[in-house]
This record gives C-alpha cells, structure tokens and sequence, in this order.
C-alpha cells in the first residue's frame, strides 16, 4: 500500500524502526505460547525492557525514558504487526504509569526498578465484574483494621493472568485505594479464563484478604481519576496496536488478492473484491488518522474528559475497523483463511481480544455520546 | 493598495498570522453575505449570487487561489484552507466558479501569457462566466470514451456534439470543453482542451430538471460551433493531461468534513424537534455518525497538512471523497428517516418548535458520490493504484 505516512520526529522515528526491526513476526513462538502459562515469554519481555519500552511514559526522574504516549503507540503499532502475545499495554505502559504516579515514596522505590528492568511483572486489577468500563464502580471493597486493610470483591478481565504482584484498586468508605498485593497471596482467588488467542485474563475474587497499610500505593478521591487517565492513555496506545494488526491482516489479504487464481486470473482482479478491499483500506485509514489524533491531543495535554472522549474516539474506530478487516480477511481469503495453520488466524484471534478488552467499538460509541452530552 | 491585472489588493494575505486572516474573512463573509443565501438547499443561479460575487471581485477577493501577478489574492495553502473553510462555515453559496477554480489554474499551468491576458480578467470581473464540457451522453464514467469532435477548418476548429450534467451552463458565457481532435488515436490520446464562447450561432443550452425539482445542470448541444485554433490550450492531443492535472485539489476539496457536519447539525435538530434526541437507538446511530465525521475530519486534516507543508497528494487522496460523500449520504438518509411523516413535505416545514428543510439534505447527498469521478470510479483508482490489486 502506498498511503501517505504521518509525519514524525526524529526520536519517534527511530523507536519506530528499532521496534520493527525487534518485533518480527514468528509464528511459532506465536503458536508455542498459546493455553500456556503465563501466555507469553518473560525473556523476551526482558528485552522489551531492554529496549527501554517499559519506561517509556514514566518520568525521568523515577528512572523512566518520558517520552510521552507518540513514542507508546509507535512502539505498540509495531508489536501489533509481529502479532506479539506480550501484554506491552495492560503490564509495560499502564502499570509503570500508575507505580510512577504512586504516592509511597518508599513502597515505588522498591517496586519500579523491578517493573522496568522486566523482573517482576505487574497486572492491574480495576474492572469490575460485570465489565463496566468505570473504575469509580469497581466491585472491590477495602476497609481498614488495625493498621491493614481487608480487601472483599471482585475483579474480572485482569491481563496478564499470571502476575509476580497485583495492583488491586479497591473502594472504601472514605473513597477508593490502589494497592499492591503479592501473587502468592492473591492466587487462591484467581480463575484463569482462557481467550480465542490462547492467552489468558484472570478472575479475582477476594474474601477478607488482609493486606499491610504499607502496601497502599495511592489512596484518596484522586485515585479514581489517576487511574481513569491511566486507562484512557492505555486504550489510545492499544488502539496503535490494533492499527499494526489490522494493517498486517489487511496486507496479508491484499498478497492474497494479488497472487490467488481462479478463473485464470487473479481474483484480485475482480471490481467486487477490488471494491470491498477499497472499503477496509478506508476504515484502515481512519482508525490510523483518528488513533494520531487522538495521540497529538494528549502531547498537547488532554486530560479529563478531553483525554477520555479522544481516546473513545481512536478505540471505537480502531475496534470497529480492527473487526471488520478480521471478518472480512477471513471471506477474501476463503477456507484457507479458516485454518489453524494460516497465520491470518493469528491475527484475528488476537484481534478479538484487543476489540473487546478496555471497551470494545460500541462501548466506546456510546461513552463518547455520554461524555460529549456532558453525561 | 496595490493593483495587480486590474485587481486591488488590500494586503499581503500571507504575512498575516492564520488567526487574523480568518477573523477578516469571517468578518467579512458574516457582516456581507445576505442571510437568506446561507447553506441554500440547491445551487444558486447568477442572478440571486450576482451581488456577492461582484462585491467579491471588487474586493479582489474573487480567486483566493489564484496568484497575486494575476489579481488573485495569492494565498498559500494554509491560508487558502482558511478562507474555503470560512466560505462553508457561512453557508455561502457558489456561483458557476469554475472560471477561477479550473480555468485560471489550467490556463496558469498550460495556457499561453496571450490566453491568460485575453481570459482571465474577465473571469476576475464576472463578465464571463466559464462552464465545463466534460461529460456526454455516451461518456460519464467513462470520460475518455467521449465523441464531441473538433475539426480544424483554416484558422479554426469546427466542434460538433453533445455534452451534458454542465453544471449552470445557462448562467455561462464561455466553455472549456473535451473534444476528440483524433479520431483514430488511442481514447485519452486524441482528446485536446478547447476553450469556447458560447455566444454563438450553433450552441444550444437546455436546462434538466432533476428530481428535485431544481435546474442545476444542462445539456450542450454543439452544431458546427467555431472557435480560433489560438483557443487551443495546452499541445494538440493532450487535452487529458491537462485535464487530469486538475484532480487532486478537487478531491481534497470534496472530502472536506463541513457538508457532514452541517447534516449533522440538521440531524440534531429534525431530533430534537421530534422529540427523538434522547431516544437510544437514536443517539446510537447519532454517535456512530458523528464519529464517521470526527474521523473524516482527522484524515483531512492530514491531507491538508500535506498541502500546506507544499507536498504532492497522493493518489490515497479518493478515499476521502468517498468517505465524505457517503458520510453525507448516510446522515441525509437518517434526517429523512427520524423526520417520519415530515419527510414527505416540501421546502422548509416547521416540525415541533423548529423550522427545516428535511427534504433538502437528502436531495443535497444524491450528486456528490456521482460527479467528479463517481465513487465506484475512485475505488477502482484506490483498488489498482494504491492497494496496487491487478486490472483486468
């Protein structure tokens, strides 16, 4: 495909090219990971850390790159078109984000040089279990007892699945808390649920775990907005990863077009076909231009209810789009297109879990109406 | 003030900052434009835009794209961006414009210094008024295919045929047209651009009444028309090329998101009016939509970024036009349908406490996936030139 590229500087420029020369598609490892704990490869993680790619959105000065979400989302649209199991978005961005933003001096130092390094992985459990996309109603409730805090609840959709620690946001009566509980402790309560890509979210139930003051990152009426922006910044870099899977599928359809025959000629060939490949370049084009959007408005400080509409905006395209281009991929490629050993099916599964995590295009649709109602 | 080609010039436009050059325009276009012209349901004819438009030349302000050694007003990308921008926001009507669209720059990039001094003051007077005779009768997507033939007879060419879908041709004077000069060349080889005065013994304009009751196009009838061998513009038989080279500005322009977002606003309203606006499924559509246009919005908004930094459109540019039109469409066809009974009337109807036209967004919708390369056109062009799948 010939479109326009976006223009960027310099620095982004040279992520991007490192990240793709990184991320190289291998569908075997791909394939090696899936139903297997933890759903991913930890070495390669910790070349992902290596890379700096962990540290990206926390600030210099806590020992992070801060380069701010363009250098994200270049780094995600990469891994999205190598199809990468590791969860860079929900473990590498959102988590080093929300320890930076931790107010335990103490509890942050011992915690986020091990999240950058890639020694320990964190997963953030937020989501209530019915997959409201609130955190303010997150179904996790914490009180304070002799100095600890006994956390009851639940939260569902936590990714990864497997983690060294959970940060648990929880709610209490004098407002909502984040706090940092080791696996070992949360592990009786989690069921792993298994997803069409083969990789996994968890299931957390808690009754009455007790956990030390100490181990509160964050607690206060702030919490609930410090995460909000967290997410939404997370949902616009998923979104670029979403744009690297839909341009790969998309490119693996146009090959397809190119070089299938039938009827003596390639289908490709065909202005029915011409017409609808057209039709997902398009929504290809629009979730890219309204994903660069959405990454300009927050370098040029969205916040509030500005950043979440933006990041509404680029997840409902990108998830729509994303989902279209599966579908259609599938059609335009015929059985083969079906099989376990086409790798398109790859793609697609992958597809459908990053559409439907952290809102999928309809959630998003509708959100963006409340917000821009004032809602 | 400076006159330049017989045309005042208030300032330098460019040396401006972009926040004051559209604070002058919007003043301008808010303070002079009749309010009763605003977003017209249909195109204007001369007659009702003839005031404007010689306020518009008087001023030198008559074609912002064209540049200031010939009496336009020279702006650069951006700030012609700006001014087109301003001109949609206010709903101003066009005139038959594709003197200062087309012909200036055609005759800029191909025309001799003699075509451009003999034609193009009057386009900046409005004493003539220019038409385009592209489309036939046996030729519409198919341009190429086009059979009006022009024979050279001494000094002259004799042209006879027929064009048709000439937007308010009866309002014009003059006429650049497509003819076929070689009859025996390959289809795009033998077409040359022919500039013609429709004041003449053989020229027939009749109007077509389209389904919305409006005359906004017309056909041509050509019978032995003559004009100069000196009307020639660009070689003999290149008359594609030249044509062609005007594409990329057009598709950009009617990808522009202000048509949609104006559809939207009547959306909202025929809603709200109809007490609608809080209706579920309603705003589900309402928001889908409205994100369809926020997102055409941040892919024009990269194209003309490309414009101004002064970089070729690509041929990825037809989606846009695509995308905007069926936009349009899509939002014309949802007023039509949340409207319910009021759709079947007329004109401007008042529907609860508001007072709108339901009918005329949808007629509006019809033309553009149509002209200017139909849609299915540009899918063929994005199919084989960008997403590079085999022609047949």
């Amino acid at each position: 495909m010939t479109a326009h590229s976006i223009p960027e500087n310099e620095t982004i420029a040279l992520l991007r090219n490192s990240a793709a020369g990184f991320a190289r598609f291998d569908s075997r490892r791909i394939r090696d990971w899936r139903g297997r704990s933890p759903g991913f490869d930890r070495v390669v993680w910790q070349q992902m850390a290596g890379q700096g790619w962990l540290s990206i959105l926390v600030p210099e000065a806590d020992g992070g790159l801060g380069l701010g979400i363009e250098a994200a989302a270049a780094v995600a649209e990469q891994l999205g078109r190598a199809c990468y199991p590791e969860p860079f978005v929900m473990a590498g961005l959102l988590v080093p984000g929300l320890l930076a933003a931790s107010t335990n001096q103490a509890l942050k130092r011992a915690l986020l040089p091990a999240a950058l390094s890639g020694d320990a992985i964190f997963s953030l459990a937020w989501q209530p279990a019915d997959g409201s996309l609130k955190p303010a109603t997150s179904a996790m409730r914490a009180s304070r007892r002799n100095g600890s805090i006994v956390l009851s609840g639940e939260c569902r959709f936590i990714v990864p699945a497997q983690a060294d620690h959970y940060l648990v946001l929880a709610h209490t009566a004098d407002g909502p808390l984040l706090v940092c509980v080791d696996a070992d402790r949360i592990r009786p309560g989690l069921i792993e649920e298994s997803g069409p890509d083969g990789f996994s979210s968890a299931w957390l139930r808690l009754s009455d775990l007790v956990a030390p003051e100490a181990a509160i990152l964050m607690s206060g009426v702030g919490v609930t907005d410090t995460v909000e922006a967290a997410l939404d910044q997370a949902i616009i870099v998923q979104s670029a990863e979403i744009c690297g899977l839909m341009q790969r599928a998309l490119e693996l359809t146009l090959d397809y077009m190119r070089t299938r025959q039938q009827f003596g000629v390639a289908i490709g060939s065909f202005q029915a076909l011409q017409h609808r490949a057209v039709d997902l370049f398009i929504q290809n084009e629009l979730a890219r231009h309204a994903k660069a959007a959405a990454v300009r408005a927050v370098e040029h400080g969205a916040q509030g209810k500005a950043l979440s509409l933006v990041a509404s905006s680029a997840k409902s395209r990108a998830a729509h789009a994303g989902l279209l281009i599966s579908t259609q991929a599938i059609q335009l490629h015929g059985a083969i297109g079906f099989t376990d050993e086409y790798d398109l099916g790859l793609y697609v599964n992958r597809m459908i879990r990053l559409a439907a995590s952290l809102g999928n295009a309809a959630e998003h649709r509708r959100r963006f109406g409340d917000l821009s109602e004032g809602a | 003030m400076s006159f330049r080609y017989g045309v005042p010039q208030e300032r330098d436009w460019n040396a401006l900052d972009d926040v004051e050059f559209r604070r002058i325009i919007r003043v301008e276009f808010e303070t002079n434009y009749p309010t009763e012209l605003r977003y017209a349901p249909r195109r204007l004819r001369w007659h009702e835009t003839k005031d404007w438009y010689l306020r518009m030349a008087r001023k030198g302000w008559i074609a912002p794209n064209w540049p200031l050694e010939y009496g336009g007003m020279g702006l650069s990308a951006s700030k012609l961006l700006i001014f087109q921008e301003e001109a949609e926001r206010w709903g101003i009507g066009r005139y038959q414009d594709h003197g200062t669209l087309m012909l200036g720059p055609v005759l800029l990039r191909w025309g001799t210094e003699e075509q451009r001094r003999r034609y193009l003051p009057d386009v900046l007077s409005c004493k003539s008024i220019w038409c385009q005779g592209y489309s036939e009768p046996g030729a519409g997507s198919d341009l190429a295919g086009l059979k009006t033939r022009a024979v050279r007879d001494g000094n002259d060419f004799v042209i006879t045929g027929q064009k048709i879908w000439t937007t308010l041709a009866h309002d014009a004077t003059h006429m650049f047209a497509l003819t076929r000069t070689d009859p025996d060349a390959k289809k795009q080889e033998g077409i040359s651009f022919l500039l013609v005065d429709l004041a003449q013994k053989g020229v027939t304009v009749r109007p077509i009444r389209d389904m919305a009751g409006h005359e906004e196009f017309c056909e041509v009838f050509l019978d032995e028309v003559r004009t100069p061998a000196s009307n020639l513009v660009g070689e003999l038989n290149k008359g594609w090329t030249v044509a062609k080279s005007l594409l990329g500005f057009e598709r950009i322009h009617v990808g522009s998101p202000k048509m949609p977002e104006y559809g939207l606003t009547v959306l909202e309203a025929v809603a709200r009016a109809r007490g609608m606006w809080d209706d579920p499924l309603f705003r589900e559509k309402y928001y889908a939509l409205k994100l369809d246009v926020a997102h055409l919005a941040d892919a024009y908004n990269h194209f003309t970024a490309i414009v101004i930094r002064g970089e070729q459109l690509g041929q990825d540019v037809s989606y846009l036009k695509i995308w905007a039109t069926e936009t349009f469409q899509r939002i014309a066809d949802l007023v039509l349908e949340t409207a319910g009974p009021f759709a079947a009337i007329n004109g401007t109807v008042q529907v609860g406490n508001t007072s709108v036209d339901v009918l005329a967004s949808f007629y509006k919708a019809r033309t553009p996936t149509i002209y200017g390369g139909s849609n299915e056109i540009q899918r063929n062009i994005l199919a084989q030139q960008v997403l590079d799948l085999p022609r047949r």
